[in-house]
């Protein structure tokens, strides 16, 4: 019984049901404002949902795209602006689901000549030019932007670590569960199908470019959300911090390091890679960007496929390939 | 807002622009060629081209060696370095797809980068040379006399590297190689070995563009990514793997540059330059010199 419970096919359900049971209960165990896991767990989150929002595009649909931290920056900038103005409360749901509209947006404006046009390493190029020009827009945005110097807000409304880790909770399992969903349906079939050959997905009447926009907004939707909680948890965006390239290369490391175009896989590579950079940061501070570098060069060496490829084998990921290239077939 | 620059002053700016421009074109044509072979955006080489304008700091600084003189020295040390490069890591992971070779070109920049801010601290330097003011007049136009030289450098690197690609035995299997790897195979061509060539030439390039910072900019650690970027765009213009594209976009985005600086404003510069590789990426994805043959 127990055997057939803990088999291939449910044990991931399991392990997930029981991570997520931890990730709710522990911040009521311990201090939440003293813990240090707590803190790191709420910034794991974050992590983990930027680098699915990456997988669904570069990962599920095969769309590499350099510039999500322009997405990051228009969450971070709509929800500072609007609390500036007083439409939005401190942690206001509101504020947080019309940032991740707002980018969804910039993201469908964007996409439409961008994705039409633009194919493999051009359109990798197109995106990193996306974050930098609206970096530029913002340092020159007057007073609406606050200019270089950012927005500040008023940080007296910070009471507690709770919340920011619930939501932080919150907005992962939504991405993790909207990723989930979509790739179980018609639609995730065709984004995979456009990643393997673009010709052949047109050719079976696949509207190649309605669904790449779609990965795309939903992408820019997710990674907007996150950039939404970071303004309300630095209290202070200024445009060389939330349109740093940090927030689009460090979600890729994590979803190439776990494997690209997995479910588990960023999931995976979040947690170690930031359990790497904390840790390496507390024993030895001073070599700690030097330790990452050299960590990411080992790792890429030794698994160039991701760690989840190790678990789970060449052999078997090259047959579950086969299957859904052959459910494709079937089912067009 | 300035307003249109008078000719004089357009001259100028299109003088400094194109001088400028060079520079971006050097460390172009070094991506340019890495791309053509491994078809990996090589991301470090702004970190690498760094290495080498500190390289040059070093030998100035403690043996005043001058920096000219010195770029003699850097051009096979940093060959050797991007041989092994090549060999000990790009190779390794080179069957596994383009992703772990991009995370490795990342994880080298992260690392460089890190070593260099240890080794030198994260200070700025200059290297300033008994020339380093030196200004040429030209009627009423003054040409730094640094930056008039690094472009002759630049200009003589390209023809070089032009020269090897298309009348050199080597040069003509790198570009079979970068055509088609599998037919280039097929006739006898390693293209390991050629891959290994390439690769240690466009890191010698941005060597070579380091040389050329170290005595035109201050720089510190973390100059290079932006650098890579800009040397990114430069390629985007001529049309990724074409060389003498790269050096032509280079000296476009630097006019580019000047002339929103100028007429604009210096902080709006960047985001010209942006828009523009935006314009030509979507107007004419192959580039400026783009060949009209699609590669399968």
């Amino acid at each position: 019984m127990i055997g057939k419970v803990l088999s291939m096919r449910n044990s991931g359900y399991f392990v997930g049901l029981i991570l997520i049971g931890f990730c709710v209960t522990y911040p009521f165990i311990v201090d939440a404002e003293a813990s240090y896991l707590v803190y790191f767990l709420f910034l794991t989150f974050i992590y983990v949902t930027l680098a699915q929002g990456w997988n669904l595009v570069a990962g599920y649909t095969g769309q590499v795209s350099l510039g999500q931290h322009a997405f990051f920056g228009i969450g971070c900038y709509m929800t500072a602006i609007t609390w500036r103005a007083g439409w939005t409360g401190y942690l206001d749901p509101l504020a947080m689901l019309m940032s991740g509209i707002g980018a969804a947006l910039v993201a469908i404006v964007i996409g439409l000549p961008l994705l039409a046009k633009l194919r493999g390493d051009y359109f990798a190029l197109g995106t990193l030019g996306l974050g930098e020009i609206l970096r530029v827009i913002c340092i020159n945005g007057g007073g609406l932007t606050g200019g270089a110097v950012g927005i500040g807000i008023e940080s007296s409304a910070y009471k507690s670590m709770s919340p920011y880790y619930f939501i932080a909770l919150l907005i992962a399992l939504i991405a993790l569960a909207s990723l989930w969903l979509i790739m179980r349906s018609n639609i995730g079939l065709a984004l995979v199908a456009i990643r393997e050959d673009e010709m052949a997905a047109a050719a079976n009447g696949i509207g190649v470019l309605k669904y790449k926009i779609f990965a795309f907004a939903v992408g820019a939707f997710i990674t907007a959300l996150c950039g939404s909680l970071h303004a309300y948890y630095i209290f202070h965006i200024h445009p060389a911090g939330v349109y740093s390239l940090n927030w689009a290369i460090t979600p890729i490391l994590m979803t190439i390091l776990g494997g690209t175009g997995t479910f588990w896989g960023p999931i995976l590579g979040a947690f170690i890679l930031a359990g790497a950079f904390e840790l390496a940061n507390i024993w030895m501070p001073e070599l700690h960007p030097i330790f990452s570098g050299a960590f990411i060069i080992l790792v890429t060496l030794f698994l160039p496929d991701g760690i989840v490829s190790f678990f789970a084998g060449h052999r078997r990921g090259i047959l579950r390939k086969l299957s859904l290239f052959n459910w494709i077939v079937q089912k067009t | 807002m300035t307003g249109f620059p008078s000719f004089a002053v357009f001259l100028k700016i299109l003088i400094n622009g194109v001088l400028v421009g060079c520079m971006y074109g050097v460390a172009a044509i070094g991506l340019s060629l890495i791309f053509g072979c491994m078809e990996i955006v090589f991301i470090a080489q702004g970190a690498v081209m760094i290495l080498g304008a500190y390289c040059i700091y070093w030998m100035f600084t403690l043996t005043s060696i001058d920096p000219f003189f010195g770029f003699l020295l850097i051009l096979p040390v940093f060959l050797a370095f991007g041989w092994l490069m090549y060999t000990g890591l790009f190779q390794r992971v080179a069957k596994a797809g383009k992703n772990p070779s991009l995370l490795l070109a990342f994880g080298l920049m992260v690392l460089l980068e890190h070593v260099m801010s240890l080794v030198w601290s994260p200070n700025t330097r200059t290297v300033a040379t008994s020339y380093s003011a030196l200004a040429l007049g030209l009627g009423s136009i003054n040409i730094s006399f640094t930056r008039l030289m690094v472009s002759l450098l630049a200009l003589i690197t390209t023809g070089l590297v032009f020269l090897f690609l298309k009348k050199t035995m080597l040069g003509k299997a790198v570009r079979g190689v970068s055509e088609d790897m599998r037919a280039a195979a097929l006739l006898g061509i390693s293209p390991i070995w050629v891959s290994a060539a390439t690769f240690s030439i466009g890191i010698a390039l941005a060597g070579i563009a380091g040389v050329a910072t170290s005595i035109t900019y201050p720089f510190d650690p973390y100059f290079g990514f932006l650098f890579s970027l800009k040397a990114l765009i430069a390629v985007a213009f001529g049309g990724l793997g074409s060389v003498e594209g790269a050096l032509l976009g280079g000296v476009i985005l630097g006019v580019l540059e000047s002339l929103s600086s100028y007429t604009i404003s210096a902080g709006w510069a960047d985001a010209v330059a942006y828009v523009a590789f935006l314009i030509v990426l979507i107007l004419r994805p192959r580039g400026l010199l783009g060949r009209s043959v699609e590669k399968i």
